[in-house]
């Protein structure tokens, strides 16, 4: 009985995390030849301190303006409050060392932007629909 | 009343927009701005050329920064300001325009007026709503003098590379140009006081470099930069014109070495500089005299956010000139604890109280006639609204 308990309890916990760690989905315009990233380099990416992937893939990342993709994203690859992160891009704005991203209101407008601007890289929910763009496995 | 009704109308412009900064897509152009209204009140001794200890508003900055990226490479940028701050600045001024070609993450230049980027804040030091902070430690990031030390007319070379082994990454910065401390800055407030001018502010020909290493250590990262300012003269006056002579300035360098430390809610961060000025200031047959001074600053802080709208911190600055006779005028000393309070994404308010111990930063003459008492209170609050 406590076997049986212990597994319960294993694969619920599995369950939970796996469902939070694939909450969104990272896209990319077909143009870019990465098939995959890592946290990190996606982190540096949405802060602004790279322009490319590991395989030298240049990407300009494209943002959310809230819901629940946003808060998951930020939660799991940024690390940082929404305020806080915008407060970064702020600065890097303000000290002419980037422009501000674009930020849209919904999965379905990323999507769109994302699939018809070369070079593009957006987050999405997962189970929000995916035409025309390239989901990027995170590792 | 005309400049309080300037900011006024800024802020009222920056709540009605709202945040919605004006992309023109075709043309890939975006609008920011901020605008900030400072109230300052000193228990003892009349700050940043303020009637502090009356309580003084006296404390306006607004900011309009367009840039375009016409290319995937490319990117044009100007930012202007009208900066006030007692007798400081009342006037406009470009923080920075320039053309900036970023041809890979290794590799990226700008070119024309660019942010100097040296110390760990020098080229953020002016972005008020970055900060918790309402002043920067002035050991530091004197704000008498920030327009000044803001950016330089040259250009600017980085770039970043990830290092073998996990190691970390690097970012470099390569630059060179020519500085202008205006005629009214903050270092020359007591000198122009007592009637000697430069007429067209001092020009130094420098170049540097800066290395921040982003550690293993997530969050962590360590720098050091150095500027180094070449041998320059400039113009000066006194008796309304009636004499002419020289200031010389010999070669120096101006190191900063630093280390910031971020992990969720929390930030560390600590800098040391060093200045060491050596000269002469020359109005014959009247005045000729060695100018030495040495410089040496530091400081420690570290913030918390208790909410996502809500943050606190606290540090501590010391500058002390080995120079000088010993004495209140020759070091400052300065606790800060402070707290912001974000309304929205674009309107927030800070406060702040500091314990201030000696008179070597921020204190003019003609304000105090009665002399510096060696220590002052000062309490700071600080609106401003972003977009």
């Amino acid at each position: 009985m406590k076997k049986i308990l212990v597994t319960i309890l294993f694969v619920a916990s599995a369950s939970c995390c796996t469902r939070h760690a694939s909450a969104q989905a990272i896209i990319v315009n077909p143009s870019v030849k990465a098939t995959e990233a890592s946290k990190a380099e996606l982190r540096e990416i949405f802060s602004g301190a790279a322009s490319s992937l590991k395989d030298g893939s240049h990407v300009t990342p494209v943002l959310q303006k809230g819901g629940a993709a946003h808060e998951a994203f930020l939660t799991s690859i940024v690390g940082k409050a929404d305020a806080a992160f915008r407060v970064s891009w702020r600065s890097l704005v303000f000290s002419g060392q980037a422009v501000m991203p674009k930020n849209l209101d919904t999965d379905a407008a990323v999507v769109e932007y994302v699939a018809h601007t070369p070079g593009a890289i957006g987050y999405v929910a997962k189970d929000s629909g995916h035409d025309g763009v390239k989901v990027l496995a995170v590792h | 009343m005309k400049r309080f009704l300037a900011i006024a109308a800024a802020m009222l412009m920056g709540a009605v927009v709202q945040g919605h900064s004006q992309s023109l897509d075709e043309l890939n152009v975006q609008i920011h701005g901020y605008a900030t209204q400072g109230f300052l009140y000193t228990t003892n001794n009349n700050i940043f050329t303020t009637k502090s200890s009356d309580g003084s508003p006296s404390w306006d900055e607004g900011v309009l920064n367009i840039s375009a990226q016409p290319a995937q490479k490319l990117r044009v940028a100007v930012q202007g300001r009208y900066f006030v701050l007692g007798n400081f600045g009342n006037k406009i001024t470009v923080d920075y325009a320039m053309a900036d070609f970023k041809a890979n993450d290794h590799f990226g230049v700008r070119f024309g007026k660019v942010k100097t980027p040296s110390g760990l804040f020098n080229e953020t030091q002016d972005i008020d709503p970055s900060y918790i902070w309402a002043l920067l430690p002035q050991s530091i990031y004197p704000i008498s003098s920030r327009n000044s030390l803001l950016s330089h007319f040259g250009g600017v070379a980085y770039g970043s590379f990830v290092l073998a082994h996990k190691l970390g990454k690097i970012e470099y910065r390569g630059f060179a140009g020519q500085r202008t401390l205006s005629s009214d800055d903050g270092y020359f407030v007591n000198q122009t006081e007592a009637g000697i001018l430069l007429p067209n502010g001092t020009h130094q020909n420098m170049f540097g470099g800066a290395i921040h290493w982003k550690t293993p250590l997530p969050g962590l990262m360590i720098g050091l930069s150095n500027i180094k300012n070449l041998k320059g003269s400039d113009t000066v006056t006194a008796g309304n014109g009636a004499i002419s002579g020289t200031q010389s300035i010999n070669t120096f360098n101006l190191p900063n070495y630093f280390a910031q430390y971020e992990k969720g809610k929390y930030m560390f961060a600590a800098e040391w500089t060093r200045i060491p000025v050596g000269g002469s200031l020359a109005l014959p047959p009247v005045i000729t005299q060695p100018i030495h001074l040495d410089l040496r600053s530091w400081y420690v802080m570290g913030s918390y956010k208790l909410t996502d709208k809500f943050s606190t911190g606290l540090y501590h600055g010391e500058s002390f000139d080995r120079k000088a006779t010993l004495g209140a005028a020759r070091y400052s000393k300065d606790w800060a604890v402070a707290a912001r309070y974000d309304f929205s994404q674009f309107i927030y308010a800070k406060a702040e109280q500091h314990f201030i111990d000696g008179t070597s930063i921020g204190y003019d003459t003609n304000l105090n006639t009665g002399g510096l008492k060696p220590t002052t209170k000062m309490t700071v609050l600080k609106m401003g609204v972003n977009f």
